[in-house]
């Protein structure tokens, strides 16, 4: 189970309000490469896991992208609250906000309801290991095109700091991968 | 920045450096420096989360309340602007 802090993992204070980045941020809280999908694969795979290490790095990785999904959540409130409709209009969130307000609701950047089929938990430790590295890269690669796409210090620093998160999981679960492998490769006596 | 914000701030770093040592100690169990810098981060977090609980309301639900009232609808959430 899970207890809830009153903090987010890394502050998110954005000052001025820009919808535009707010409709590419979204994709981070439920587009293919995002928190929620992130969290859902590991949390999910972590039942069948053979090994200590495996068991726990799921665990925590998939407790820390929880946390994340908070922060872009955080940021993408922040960069639309009290943003007047009309301005949401020409920043391409005109249909989004017909059917959702300024909420915020789980889609990709083209407005695509998130879906479970984003991620995939096969019961399979090497396949599901390698999806998980994988996937970390995807969500690299994911925040470096959105901090290519804003100047504003305030969006650039949290995203940093998510980017940075990615490379460290994928070098986590590249660990557990070898030390998967290191125990199914040792030899039986019975 | 006020002076809660500074605290939390503080509080918020500790316990970041506690995931991250954490997830390393799952693939590193017996690193004794990662386990002792976790433990550091752990005693340097409880101590200034003690400080502002009592200062400035629960963290977390593990915070015994005040016999009084409950605190912990009043105090801010992280996602707001004015936290």
């Amino acid at each position: 189970m899970w207890y809830y802090d009153k903090k987010l993992e890394y502050p998110v204070m954005i000052r001025k309000q820009d919808p535009r980045m707010a409709k590419y941020i979204i994709t981070q809280y439920g587009g293919p490469d995002g928190e929620l999908a992130a969290s859902l694969r590991y949390l999910s795979q972590r039942f069948h896991m053979p090994t200590k290490e495996t068991q726990a790095i799921l665990n925590d990785i998939g407790t820390e992208e929880l946390a994340h999904l908070e922060m872009i959540g955080t940021m993408v409130h922040q960069l639309t609250k009290g943003v007047p409709v009309d301005v949401l209009e020409k920043a391409g969130l005109g249909s989004y906000y017909s059917d959702h307000d300024r909420a915020v609701y789980p889609v990709n950047a083209s407005g695509v309801p998130f879906t479970a089929a984003y991620l995939q938990s096969k019961g399979d430790v090497i396949a599901d290991l390698h999806e998980d590295m994988a996937a970390e890269q995807k969500a690299r690669a994911t925040y470096e095109f959105l901090l290519n796409l804003t100047d504003d210090p305030d969006v650039k620093d949290p995203l940093r700091f998510l980017r940075e998160r990615e490379v460290l999981h994928f070098q986590r679960f590249g660990e557990a991968l070898r030390i998967v492998q290191e125990v199914m490769g040792t030899k039986k006596y019975y | 920045m006020d002076e809660r914000q500074k605290l939390l701030e503080q509080i918020m770093a500790y316990d970041f450096c506690m995931i991250d040592l954490g997830l390393f100690l799952d693939t590193h169990p017996s690193d004794a420096n990662a386990l002792h810098d976790f433990r550091t981060c752990w005693q340097e977090s409880e101590k200034l989360r003690k400080l502002y609980e009592e200062k400035y309301g629960p963290l977390s639900l593990r915070h015994l309340p005040n016999p009084n009232c409950w605190q912990w609808i009043d105090t801010p959430w992280p996602w707001e602007k004015e936290a």
